[in-house]
């Protein structure tokens, strides 16, 4: 028994000189993580902890400490009061037609790409349609509004030889509002949003297109039977990346373009804690609204990650 | 594989080529209205050339002392910014990329969750000013410095290199460090060029941190200032001292078309050059590991 004991230790004390060695042999590799870690730690978990203020009656001269606790009172205030039932629906409206137009429209350009025989053609092309991803959204928000502008913008020259020479004032209607969105969301994103796709493409063997054109395949049924099957994975990646960003719906592109005539269509829950929060100082309500938004888009991933281990894919991790 | 050009090749040429003159169209539009008579351009209509070729826009753009403020402000957050980006996101994915370091897996675990939740807005703006960083370079720089995104792409790419160029290097006695700032960071132009790229972009285009985070005027980035002039171009004069006279209200138009392209050209002048490296860095990024 006293040889077994000792022998215990010895192996145990081993095992924790052996860690110590380990840790000491990973000194300098620890020692680069260290400045990242530490950001992390404070710019990103810290905020975290700070949601706490979403079940508090949020004093700033209190602080997070001394402010009161109030439970869930922020969040039924939330779901009881007349705008954040809107602002939720019109987050989610928003992003789902994003989704819908926005998002095979990436795929559709690539494989378009794909078809062009032309190096030269195909890479100018792809330069062009990259570049509007660079371009922020306030100089879109400007080249948009003067686009648009009732009297003097290009589209409402269009629009007046169609409507008897009146132009539509399109960033204050309701019935426009989201359509803009929708479209100039597109512009900005289809050529970056290609580039995985394009990637994802340049992967597949060769021999496969020149085995099926053998068997009598032509353009069309390679497109559909060999360069989207191989392209499955990856759009069900960015999917999965998508759906987490359901209730993003585009801060900044709606908060340059909206106005109070189109709040009823176009408030969106980050517009909404934005206004509330930054600009009326309702921290803990609009914390609130941001934690139910953070909750849900994490929730979303998880699932939809889920689904694609379900349907034999790899998913994001 | 080289076949003769039929009818749907020309049909797709045809559709891309339209796609690229909607992509462009705008951007030439606004160069060659911001060169126009203010006055000749209220007409409307294509802009396939400027009306009355003059520069009087520009001077009223370049006269703005609040434009060369933000310029200022930009330039030093996106330089400031991108170095320690890159710098740090490279410091911390290289250890990331040692499978065999004790503590990786819950390294990894904790910036990837970065990327599923977060605190929020409010919470964010409260943590920047409780750190006093409040109408600061630091707000403009800090909050969003590094992402779960960029860590990857780069730890990625590190796995990729090979192990035999470090042994070596250790068998003559390079310890980690070295072997990090003298064989990892040389070898992995293309991905740091990327990232670099992807940061300087968004830090030169960041407008959300001004309008959190800063206060007075004079460090305001520069789409900030932007914004400022794009929605009301008159005021902005007004603001910054100049006296607004009648012609003047007429050439706001071709004055937001000129701030257009003064904020869209540094873009342009870089983006060909860097453009090879992002989509090799994209490509190493989707590989996923």
């Amino acid at each position: 028994m006293y040889h077994k004991g000792t022998s215990k230790a010895i192996i145990a004390e081993a095992k924790q000189k052996h860690i110590g060695t380990r840790l000491w042999k990973y000194r300098y590799l620890y020692l680069l993580a260290f400045p990242g870690m530490l950001y992390f730690i404070i710019f990103r978990y810290v905020p975290m902890y700070g949601v706490v203020i979403a079940f508090q009656d949020f004093r700033i001269n209190k602080g997070i400490w001394g402010s009161e606790w109030v439970g869930l009172a922020q969040f039924s205030k939330l779901f009881q009061g007349f705008s954040f039932p809107t602002v939720f629906k019109n987050t989610v409206v928003i992003s789902l037609y994003k989704l819908i137009f926005g998002f095979p429209a990436p795929i559709i350009l690539a494989l378009l790409l794909n078809e062009v025989k032309n190096a030269r053609f195909k890479k100018v092309t792809q330069t062009i349609v990259y570049l509007p991803h660079f371009i922020s959204w306030v100089i879109l928000a400007g080249l948009i509004s003067m686009f648009l502008h009732p009297d003097s913008g290009l589209i409402n020259e269009i629009v007046k030889v169609f409507n008897n020479g009146r132009g539509i004032d399109f960033l204050v209607s309701k019935q426009y509002f989201r359509g803009i969105l929708v479209i100039t969301d597109i512009y900005k994103g289809v050529g970056w949003g290609s580039i995985v796709y394009i990637a994802a493409i340049s992967a597949i063997d060769s021999t496969v297109y020149e085995a099926a054109m053998v068997d009598g395949a032509n353009r069309l049924k390679q497109m559909w039977y060999i360069t989207l099957p191989a392209l499955k994975s990856t759009i069900v990646v960015m999917l999965i990346l998508n759906m987490g960003g359901i209730l993003n719906a585009g801060f900044e592109q709606i908060l340059l373009l909206y106005n109070p005539l189109v709040y009823d269509v176009a408030d969106i829950i980050d517009t909404y804690v934005y206004r509330n929060g930054i600009m009326s100082s309702n921290y803990s309500l609009s914390t609130a609204a941001g934690l139910f938004k953070s909750v849900i888009s994490m929730g979303l991933i998880i699932i939809t990650n889920k689904i694609a281990h379900m349907m034999e894919e790899d998913g994001l991790w | 594989m080289k076949r003769k050009h039929n009818f749907y090749d020309y049909l797709i040429i045809l559709v891309l080529v339209l796609v690229a003159i909607i992509m462009l169209y705008p951007f030439w539009h606004e160069f060659m209205y911001s060169f126009s008579d203010p006055v000749e351009a209220a007409t409307g209509g294509m802009f396939l050339l400027p009306r009355g070729f003059n520069l009087k826009s520009y001077w009223s753009v370049l006269r703005n002392q609040s434009v060369w403020s933000g310029f200022k402000v930009s330039l030093i957050v996106t330089i400031i910014g991108t170095i320690m980006g890159v710098l740090f996101s490279a410091m911390l994915a290289y250890p990331l990329s040692k499978k065999d370091m004790p503590g990786r897996n819950i390294f990894v675990s904790l910036i990837f969750f970065t990327m599923l939740f977060g605190g929020g807005m409010i919470p964010n703006y409260l943590l920047v000013k409780e750190l006093k960083l409040i109408d600061t370079y630091g707000a403009l720089i800090l909050p969003g410095l590094l992402s779960a995104w960029n860590i990857f792409i780069m730890k990625n790419a590190f796995s990729g290199i090979p192990d035999s160029l470090e042994e070596s290097a250790r068998i003559d006695g390079a310890n980690d460090l070295k072997i990090f700032f003298l064989i990892i960071l040389p070898l992995s132009k293309a991905v740091l060029a990327t990232i670099a790229l992807f940061s300087a972009v968004g830090f030169w285009n960041d407008y959300f941190s001004t309008i959190m985070y800063i206060i007075s005027k004079d460090h305001w980035s520069l789409q900030a200032v932007l914004r400022e002039i794009l929605s009301n171009a008159q005021s902005a004069m007004s603001s910054s001292g100049i006296s607004v006279r009648a012609e003047e209200a007429i050439s706001s138009e071709t004055v937001k078309a000129a701030t257009v392209m003064v904020a869209t050209v540094p873009i342009l002048l870089v983006y060909p050059f860097i453009q090879k490296y992002f989509i090799k860095g994209v490509m190493i990024g989707s590989v996923k590991g």
